[in-house]
């Protein structure tokens, strides 16, 4: 039989799932804004935030809830090879099977024959992987208004994104992940548990303990699954060495949430 | 896999190392106002010396003008004439070896330097007469008598004495000397070796100005008060010698002062 902590620790497992996706009141709007561009006339959708800020789980949920409706085709991982892309693409969106090298004009050919009563929405996550020649690639393909395209980006202090040339022009809407603040998190972390049924594990984290995670981990949701997972862990060696009367189980304590942190490597002690 | 008790030492030194910054800042401000306390007491200290100082010594300037005589301690040089049919030349009498001075031969400065720094308001600040300093070269002396003695020579027959040149002049050339540079840049050690020369000379109260002034420069020299209450206990100021010993043992704990004192009170000084 397993624990509520073994429970509790798999609840923050670090996969991407649309039925986790936990609502939160910034997030809703946010998801809500990102559906209606949608399906406004626009080239192109920019997701973009820091690691870990939910832009996976957003392209994972809005392709969940907008597939059964639209023709709309997610990408996890980046096609790097030119060609590939464009079969993937091809084969996908057009039916159109091509064996061989398939380059961008021939790929152009295959676009303009076809037409949709509908505009098909590519979703591409991690696309700061992608090439820039595959970019600028894929910001003629867009021009065509053929394929609509909502990409996701990491926000990083070196380039800032935004002032990218082929995102300058182009992209009528940009959309910005941010992390969750305390009040957040603890929604989170406690809709999260109660999602599992884990209510007893959802009680324990209080304001106090839930603003020490957010010390650590700045609301990054990504790190809070991580340092959870490792917290839930923690409490499942304490209860499997019957030690678990040396710590506290009705919140939980400053030093198992470091000691998680340390273990996960937020903490460098 | 997971280590609890690796984690658990981890933890601990993880926690030690974020309360060093505190520790250290506690530490550091500790010392700080530890430095501030003790600063604060010295400069205490400081100004209440300062205010013994200005009580003790400021009155006393006055106490000291007032005390001096009208007449200066130098007084004239009588030759007295020795018998004729003795060659007893020139003999000076002085008035204040009078009363003791019956067959002893009392060697006395010449004071005519100090005539005039007597008159002087600030006397350390005035420039030495050249001449007084050429008188200072005493041909005498010689004898110091008594009127009784005076007598005594005519009926006695006193038989000679030789002639005694007693020259100073080396002693005050040197003191004046001395003040000249003291003038110049106002070092109390200069003042104080001033005020042992007239110590030595037996002037207190020459001795007890240049104390003063050398305690006024600077407090804390203990030969300076020492040399200060001496002369005080010399003029006769014996009480008023032991109160301010007293106050300055309170204040630097000096042991010459202390055993001064003791001297006082007992009597073995005078």
């Amino acid at each position: 039989m397993s624990s509520i902590f073994v429970n509790s620790k798999d609840v923050f497992l670090d996969i991407v799932n649309a039925k986790d996706y936990v609502q939160l009141d910034r997030v809703s709007s946010i998801y809500q804004s990102l559906k209606d561009s949608i399906k406004k006339p626009l080239k192109m959708i920019l997701l973009y935030g820091k690691p870990g800020t939910g832009k996976s789980m957003f392209l994972n949920k809005i392709h969940t809830d907008l597939s059964p409706t639209q023709s709309i085709y997610l990408y996890k991982t980046p096609i790097l090879d030119e060609s590939e892309f464009y079969k993937v693409l091809a084969q996908d969106i057009f039916a159109t099977r091509y064996n061989g090298e398939l380059n961008f004009t021939q790929f152009m050919k295959i676009v303009e024959k076809k037409e949709f009563k509908e505009t098909p929405v590519v979703l591409l996550d991690e696309a700061q992987l992608y090439s820039e020649v595959l970019m600028e690639k894929i910001r003629l393909l867009s021009d065509t208004r053929t394929v609509k395209f909502v990409i996701t980006l990491h926000k990083t202090e070196k380039e800032d994104i935004i002032a990218k040339e082929h995102f300058q022009t182009r992209i009528w809407e940009t959309i910005e992940l941010e992390n969750a603040s305390s009040s957040e998190l603890k929604i989170y972390i406690q809709k999260k548990l109660m999602k599992a049924n884990c209510f007893d594990s959802a009680n324990m984290f209080t304001n106090k303990s839930v603003n020490r995670i957010h010390n650590i981990t700045n609301g990054n949701y990504r790190d809070t699954n991580k340092l959870l997972y490792t917290l839930f862990d923690l409490y499942a060696l304490y209860e499997k060495s019957s030690r678990l009367s040396n710590i506290r189980t009705d919140h939980v304590p400053n030093k198992l949430i470091e000691m998680a942190a340390i273990h996960t490597g937020l903490i460098n002690a | 896999m997971l280590n609890l008790h690796e984690l658990e030492q981890r933890w601990i030194r993880y926690k030690i190392k974020s309360y060093l910054p505190y520790i250290a800042i506690i530490l550091s401000i500790s010392i700080i106002l530890l430095s501030i306390f003790i600063f604060l007491q010295e400069s205490t200290a400081t100004v209440n010396k300062n205010t013994i100082l200005e009580k003790l010594t400021i009155p006393e300037v006055k106490a000291i003008v007032s005390v001096t005589p009208k007449k200066p301690l130098v007084k004239k040089k009588t030759v007295v004439p020795a018998t004729s049919n003795k060659e007893l030349t020139k003999i000076s009498k002085r008035e204040r070896s009078l009363h003791n001075s019956t067959n002893k031969l009392t060697l006395s400065p010449s004071l005519g330097f100090m005539k005039k720094m007597q008159t002087d308001q600030q006397p350390y600040y005035k420039t030495e007469n050249s001449n007084e300093s050429n008188d200072i070269q005493v041909e005498v002396p010689v004898v110091t008598v008594t009127h009784k003695d005076i007598q005594n020579l005519q009926h006695q027959e006193l038989k000679v004495v030789k002639k005694i040149t007693i020259t100073h002049k080396n002693t005050h050339n040197d003191i004046a000397e001395i003040i000249s540079r003291f003038k110049k840049n106002n070092n109390p050690a200069l003042s104080l070796f001033v005020a042992k020369k007239y110590y030595e000379l037996g002037d207190y109260r020459q001795a007890y100005n240049y104390a003063l002034i050398t305690n006024q420069i600077n407090r804390d020299i203990d030969v300076s008060w020492i040399i200060f209450t001496k002369s005080l206990v010399k003029l006769g100021k014996k009480e008023k010698a032991m109160k301010i010993l007293k106050q300055y043992i309170n204040q630097s704990h000096s042991n010459q002062a202390q055993i001064l004192l003791d001297e006082i009170i007992s009597g073995k000084f005078k």
